[in-house]
């Protein structure tokens, strides 16, 4: 896999996490048992937003920011 | 000494401190060219630049108001560490493209690109003011905000030895000192050191926390039994709020100008990308550790009302202070590190402030050497109306406050949408924008905040989207060139 395809998958995955963390799937008002001292859904949340960060990460240092011009141009993605 | 008494000495001493960066930022400086002024020459290493970009990012709301929501809301606020987070992964949208432009066409202010991009017929011009006036509103609410938090901490952190209104005076003067002495690399430098003392400050008194109320468990259960509704699982509005919060927070903080200025202060493209990507670790460190505080304070200050509870972070540090002398220390390093916070943001809007005046929305020139001591004396000017704002203490403006990110957001279609669909007219822009706006402003007046938990800005940056998007798959009526033909070009360097 090409890293700009790699860092595209990565950025799909932070979104799919985003969406994980907030907790649509629990029955609202449901009394929570605790993971790690905090409520589970908030844990599920941590894990996620720890995730993001590792993953986002990578994704930056999968980058290319040229200092220089490759030939890009405007609007042209 | 008295606790006041320290916390005047620890003032001094930071505020001394503060003077003797902005002296080497002095002595660094190239010449007295836009580009070094306001972008610090462009040279800004993944250092600075990971704790400028650190320090601006989280203003004083960040350490007192997002304490407080915690205690309002409870653990569904762990929504912040992701909305924090999810700053710097819309970043991946915008920064790359940007950065290469900025680099080739010598761009200083947010505007520059919007003239890059779209040229200069008549309806890019009225794109650039428009996008020009709503940055300069949410600058200067922000900055509004960063003074009032200023003056209050300073109060705190004295006992009432250094008032509100010499706190506001005092500070907002040295802030005008600093930046017109130094620049983009005083903030920059500036930044750096307070990023450090609010990292430190705030690790600390999370420690001390949770060693006296028992640990995390005991936290959550103590809670549970206070206000359990802070425990549970949100209700489907609470999720929908979640969610739309990440997008307004994620996609307007992007736009603010200050945080685009840093894409193009960077030194190269390696260390913007390296900043960045330690730069999603920081929520982890700073947003978390603030809600983790606000949590702990249901705990120790149970029956405070809604309105009281943006005061639990002084509280819990008076209530530190009485601990022993090292905790004393220890509550003053935090105070201070708040203080740097917010200084910190409000430094870097000042800076963007004048650029964004000068050159986007009054057209001037960047060849003309007097466009630097009038951006200058501009944002001294608005400084000076805001400081006068501020010292009525009664002034509430937290509603327009409210509005900042609303505005902002509307800009996104101009900057990521252009940026990646090359079909994105000026015309249809500029109408998605104003429309967009318009819905947003008129909403938030009439006291609808949020529909079904989404916030207004958000929904009315979809219609901002469409209209942009069906505008520009319309053919214009008479025919131009193309966005991104050759004479559309602008070369911003100078």
């Amino acid at each position: 896999m090409s890293r700009s395809r790699l860092r595209i998958s990565l950025l799909l995955v932070i979104a799919v996490l985003y969406i994980a963390s907030i907790p649509w799937y629990r029955e609202t008002g449901q009394m929570p048992s605790l993971v790690f001292g905090l409520p589970d859904w908030v844990a599920v949340a941590l894990f996620c937003y720890a995730a993001v960060a590792v993953l986002n990460m990578i994704a930056w240092l999968l980058t290319d920011i040229p200092d220089e011009d490759p030939g890009a141009d405007r609007g042209d993605s | 000494m008295s606790f006041g008494q320290l916390g005047v000495i620890a003032l001094v001493i930071y505020l001394f401190g503060l003077i003797g960066v902005a002296e080497f930022a002095r002595r660094a400086r190239r010449d007295l060219s836009p580009s070094d002024h306001f972008l610090a020459g462009r040279e800004l290493g993944v250092f600075v630049l990971l704790l400028t970009l650190y320090a601006t990012a989280y203003s004083g709301n960040s350490l007192l108001g997002y304490p407080g929501e915690a205690y309002r809301r409870g653990f569904s606020w762990i929504m912040a560490t992701g909305f924090m987070m999810s700053i710097i992964v819309v970043f991946h949208a915008l920064a790359p493209r940007l950065r290469l432009l900025s680099v080739q066409h010598g761009f200083v202010t947010p505007g520059d690109y919007i003239k890059y991009r779209f040229g200069g017929d008549a309806l890019a011009k009225r794109l650039l003011i428009a996008v020009a006036i709503l940055m300069i509103a949410a600058l200067a609410n922000f900055l509004f905000a960063q003074l009032k938090a200023m003056g209050e901490l300073t109060e705190l952190v004295t006992d009432g030895i250094v008032p509100y209104e010499a706190g506001v005076v005092g500070l907002a003067l040295l802030i005008l000192f600093y930046e017109t002495l130094g620049g983009m690399r005083a903030v920059a430098w500036t930044d750096a050191a307070q990023g450090i003392l609010m990292l430190v400050g705030l690790v600390s008194m999370l420690v001390w926390l949770l060693g006296a109320t028992g640990g995390l468990e005991q936290v959550t259960l103590t809670i549970a039994s206070l206000r359990p509704e802070a425990v549970r699982v949100p209700d489907a509005t609470e999720c929908a709020n979640w969610l739309s919060t990440v997008l307004l927070l994620g996609l307007a903080s992007v736009i603010y100008p200050q945080a685009i200025q840093r894409i193009y202060a960077a030194r190269s493209g390696t260390d913007l990308k390296r900043a960045f990507a330690i730069m999603g670790f920081m929520p982890l460190t700073t947003t978390f550790v603030v809600t983790l505080i606000g949590l702990v304070a249901i705990t120790r200050f149970p029956d405070l009302v809604a309105a009281q509870a943006d005061t639990v972070m002084p509280r819990l540090l008076e209530e530190w202070a009485t601990a022993g002398p090292l905790a004393s220390i220890a509550a003053i390093v935090v105070f201070i590190g708040a203080l740097a916070a917010i200084m910190s943001t409000a430094d870097s809007v000042l800076l963007s402030l004048g650029s964004l005046i000068a050159e986007d929305l009054l057209g001037r020139s960047r060849q003309d050497p007097a466009t630097t001591k009038l951006g200058k004396r501009i944002a001294a000017g608005v400084l000076i109306a805001m400081i006068l704002l501020a010292m009525n203490r009664s002034i509430s403006l937290w509603r327009l406050i409210e509005l900042k990110m609303e505005l902002l957001i509307q800009c996104v279609p101009a900057f990521m949408l252009a940026m990646h669909w090359k079909k994105t007219r000026p015309g249809p822009t500029l109408l998605g924008l104003l429309v967009g706006t318009g819905i947003a402003v008129v909403c938030v007046l009439a006291g609808t905040k949020r529909i079904y938990g989404f916030h207004v800005g958000v929904l009315s940056l979809f219609i901002n989207i469409t209209i942009v998007w069906f505008g520009s798959l319309t053919p214009p009526r008479v025919p131009s060139l193309r966005s991104g033909d050759a004479a559309g070009v602008q070369d911003c360097s100078g």
